[in-house]
């Protein structure tokens, strides 16, 4: 009886569950709530690590794991991206052949602004990252667009970060164009993929702070604030969406094109997930 | 006592806790113990354990044969590009395959062929379980 009893109870527990999920998750334009999700994945955060201040998670897995974060603050004694920082700024003030610059492209002269990025636009009907508008700037100028992944838009995209520093988060989506672009990216980043059959959520949700071979992965919340980094194990700087590519590879998926619509709109969800928490960037990673 | 066992019956079969075998249940399950070339029973069936293009790999290595195999695992990788599911090792399979099949190495190029295609097959299985699958996978 007693196994019975047990058995009642499991099967309810697991019929309510269900009818719970179904009532508060969103996967249709209709019923998506970004504001219910971003609180949602802070309180999974907040009860998986209760003794982690939700501000820290600006810092990754340096948050959660004192170990990692003792060497990190060390880096940080003579940050890797330093230099990167320093063109960033020339390379941002230097003017195009035809006299005009790229604070002639951006609101406050581009300084400030990272926190505002990606942003809905909806004259082009789609997401426009920083890097994506550093490009279009050049591309407005007559310039050359710069390669996505790093070089010299990480550095210019690095400067702007740095100049944002301390600047709260804050994406919007005034829209259904942008609220769908939000639903895509949420999408993809709870969906496998890959011939591991893994997706970001189950490193930087579930599966964060655990270790991976010799890695832990940090939390998903705070995941954008400090990018562009510096990861030792590329020896430079990169974007957001090379570390993308390269989370996609891992998991032996191909992967998908960098500032393409779908990295852009898990870019912007993962923002979104991060509205609240304030730029850090550039940072330095393993 | 009969009663309460009943509303157990009931209630798991409502929230899908038990549920009959598939066939790709228990597909799965025997390739997973017993690996390829092993048969099995399944609803008065007899099947063996083999993939699809594992059946297609073993028939005579020939020229025709190759080439017909390559082909059908190329289409199969565009239809999983297609839904952006492709798997990386993928690729390589097949350059692997083609350049064994210039080589007259059919019986090599068939099973590169084969591995190439079962990826691809499976990339678009992945995608379209994904479509049911990741918003149990979101926090709330």
């Amino acid at each position: 009886m007693k196994i019975i009893k047990s058995l009642l109870a499991g099967a309810s527990i697991a019929l309510v569950a269900s009818i719970t999920q179904a009532a508060t998750s969103g996967n249709t334009l209709a019923s998506v709530d970004p504001e219910a999700d971003r609180l949602a994945l802070q309180s999974f955060f907040q009860k998986r690590f209760p003794q982690v201040p939700v501000d820290d998670y600006v810092n990754g897995i340096y948050a959660l794991d004192s170990g990692s974060r003792a060497q990190w603050e060390e880096i940080e004694e003579f940050p890797p991206y330093e230099f990167d920082v320093e063109e960033g700024e020339v390379l941002f003030n230097t003017p195009f052949a035809n006299g005009k610059s790229y604070a002639d492209c951006f609101a406050n002269e581009g300084v400030g602004i990272r926190q505002n990025f990606p942003r809905w636009d909806d004259s082009q009907g789609k997401i426009v990252t920083l890097e994506s508008a550093i490009n279009q700037c050049r591309e407005a100028n007559g310039e050359k667009k710069l390669g996505w992944k790093k070089g010299k838009i990480a550095q210019i995209s690095a400067y702007m970060a740095y100049t944002s520093r301390g600047n709260v988060f804050d994406v919007k989506i005034p829209n259904d164009g942008a609220k769908a672009a939000y639903l895509d990216g949420k999408q993809s980043f709870y969906t496998r993929r890959g011939q591991l059959n893994m997706s970001c959520a189950n490193c930087h949700v579930a599966g964060s702070n655990v270790l991976i071979r010799a890695d832990l992965p940090g939390p998903a919340l705070g995941h954008v604030t400090h990018f562009p980094v510096f990861r030792s194990k590329w020896g430079n700087l990169g974007t957001l969406q090379r570390r993308y590519a390269g989370c996609q590879s891992n998991v032996r998926g191909v992967s998908q094109k960098a500032q393409g619509e779908k990295l852009s709109n898990l870019e912007f969800f993962q923002t979104y997930m991060s509205n609240g928490l304030e730029v850090n960037g550039p940072g330095a990673r393993k | 006592m009969n009663k309460t066992i009943s509303l157990v019956a009931a209630l798991m079969m409502v929230s899908g806790s038990v549920a009959a075998q598939t066939f790709d249940e228990a597909f799965n399950a025997q390739r997973g113990m017993n690996g390829k070339g092993h048969s099995f029973t399944f609803e008065g069936q007899s099947y063996t354990t083999d993939h699809p293009e594992e059946v297609a790999a073993a028939a005579p290595a020939n020229v025709a044969n190759a080439t017909n195999l390559l082909a059908d695992a190329k289409a199969q990788y565009a239809k999983a590009l297609e839904v952006d599911f492709g798997w990386t090792l993928t690729k390589g399979l097949l350059a692997s395959a083609d350049k064994a099949l210039q080589a007259g190495e059919f019986r090599k190029s068939m099973e590169l062929s084969a591995r190439a295609q079962y990826h691809s097959r499976m990339g678009v299985a992945q995608y379209h379980q994904s479509q049911q699958e990741w918003l149990m996978a979101v926090p709330n």
